[in-house]
């Protein structure tokens, strides 16, 4: 596996995050009603965003290695789904710190809190699975399995989720009002910025995995 | 193929039912669940229909990993599972032998739990029984397709029960949430809003994972260990 970009993609994740913290307090506008809290936008839809990607990755990486049985997939969905647990775990949390001050309860029975906990959920016991003691080519199957299962499943919750009840607010929708242009400057370029702390993330749980890959089978082979 | 399914699910179902105790286990976990719910209530106080569904789909899904646990446990000793795949039928014969066992087994277990449900958790059939137990068996279906699939899992003891509930649980949420829908409409007798989209849902998840598991089951059901 390739790893020579990961250090330029770390050099430059660094300042464009510290960019970032500049546009959420500086040049975004404080917001009238939700004020300070509001900031927590920022780092949430990315967080949400990043996560939802990593778990299209897994998706994607599991049907590869079913079709191709190479392990450069194995490790990126499982990188993936490590990173994917983190981000929607901070999702969640950030989440619910803005549900606390806009809809005044901590938790509530939204499509997309309820989707984020159930993948959360999902994908945790995916990573359960990987850490059993299987052998690495089973592991390898079962967790793909699980991963096409996951995903293909995810319209549905949504969907039962948002027939139970809504209130999440459209961001984009331009109808209602959405989001100043300066805040919605700021929260595109934190999509960006967050985009590369992702890919450093999951480049280096991949290239760790490879490696792992390669010492066990020098030991399997007693070549050391 | 349906021949070999049908051969599987009749030699499972021999098999469990003539040990007994695969079912009784299940059988005894969903009414604990269901008698212990019924502790909630203070005494002559009724419980919510909706509440009552739910508790009803809880105890159905616990059943169900039981039940897939012990249809893929049976070919564990002395190399029978190889036995299988070595037999001209194709693989998804097997998942489709598995889901019909788990299916009659699940129906069992509900016939005791539907009575259950009605005595410790006060709660009566309403004329809309017809459409409720349309649902169920929609709902059934998803969970014994989905079972059936990450059923496989627990090949040589790799996922015991509690792992396959994690794995299983959250994915079961869009037909357990239309479960417990038309369960409680089924208890208190009013409609729900959506009770078509409610329906949607369940068979279009039917329709997902049954496809799926023609098409996973055979990578996770195979000779490894």
């Amino acid at each position: 596996m390739r790893t020579k970009w990961i250090a330029p993609v770390a050099l430059a994740a660094a300042p464009a995050m510290a960019f970032c913290q500049y546009l959420i307090y500086e040049y975004a506008p404080v917001e009238q009603v939700m004020g300070i809290v509001q900031k927590v936008f920022y780092t949430h839809l990315p967080l949400a965003w990043w996560s939802l990607f990593s778990f299209f990755c897994v998706f994607i990486a599991s049907i590869l290695y079913l079709k191709t049985r190479n392990r450069f997939w194995d490790n990126f969905a499982a990188a993936s789904a490590e990173v994917g647990v983190l981000l929607s775990g901070l999702a969640l949390v950030t989440g619910m710190i803005w549900g606390r001050h806009s809809w005044g309860v901590w938790w509530t029975w939204d499509p997309r809190l309820t989707t984020t906990l159930v993948m959360w959920f999902v994908y945790a016991g995916y990573l359960i699975l990987r850490s059993m003691s299987l052998s690495a080519e089973r592991k390898a199957v079962v967790s793909s399995v699980v991963g096409i299962a996951a995903f293909i499943d995810v319209p549905l919750v949504f969907l039962s989720a948002r027939l139970w009840r809504s209130i999440h607010p459209a961001v984009f929708n331009s109808k209602t009002g959405g989001l100043e242009p300066e805040m919605k400057l700021t929260v595109i370029t934190c999509v960006i910025c967050f985009g590369l702390v992702w890919a450093v993330l999951v480049g280096l749980r991949s290239s760790q995995m490879a490696l792992s890959d390669r010492i066990d089978n020098l030991t399997t082979h007693d070549e050391i | 193929m349906l021949k070999a399914a049908v051969s599987i699910a009749a030699k499972d179902l021999k098999l469990v039912l003539a040990r007994g105790t695969g079912l009784i286990q299940a059988l005894l976990l969903g009414l604990l669940l269901i008698f212990v719910f019924s502790l909630s209530q203070q005494i002559g106080e009724k419980m919510s229909a909706q509440a009552a569904a739910a508790i009803f789909w809880l105890a159905s899904v616990f059943c169900q990993v039981l039940v897939f646990n012990t249809l893929f446990s049976l070919e564990e000793q002395n190399g029978a599972r190889f036995g299988l795949l070595l037999s001209p039928a194709p693989v998804q014969a097997v998942w489709i032998g598995k889901a019909l066992g788990g299916f009659v087994l699940l129906l069992c277990a509900q016939a005791v739990f539907l009575p259950a449900t009605i005595v410790f958790l006060g709660q009566s059939v309403s004329h809309l029984w017809h459409i409720g137990l349309a649902m169920l068996i929609a709902i059934d279906l998803g969970l014994i397709l989905l079972g059936a699939l990450l059923g496989a899992l627990s090949q040589g003891q790799a996922a015991k029960e509690s792992l396959l509930s994690i794995i299983l649980f959250p994915l079961l949420i869009p037909i357990l949430l239309a479960g417990v829908r038309i369960g409680s409409a089924t208890f208190s007798g009013i409609i729900p809003e959506g009770f078509g989209d409610w329906l949607g849902i369940a068979c279009a998840f039917d329709a997902l994972f049954g496809a799926a598991g023609l098409l996973l089951f055979g990578f996770i059901y195979s000779g490894e260990e």
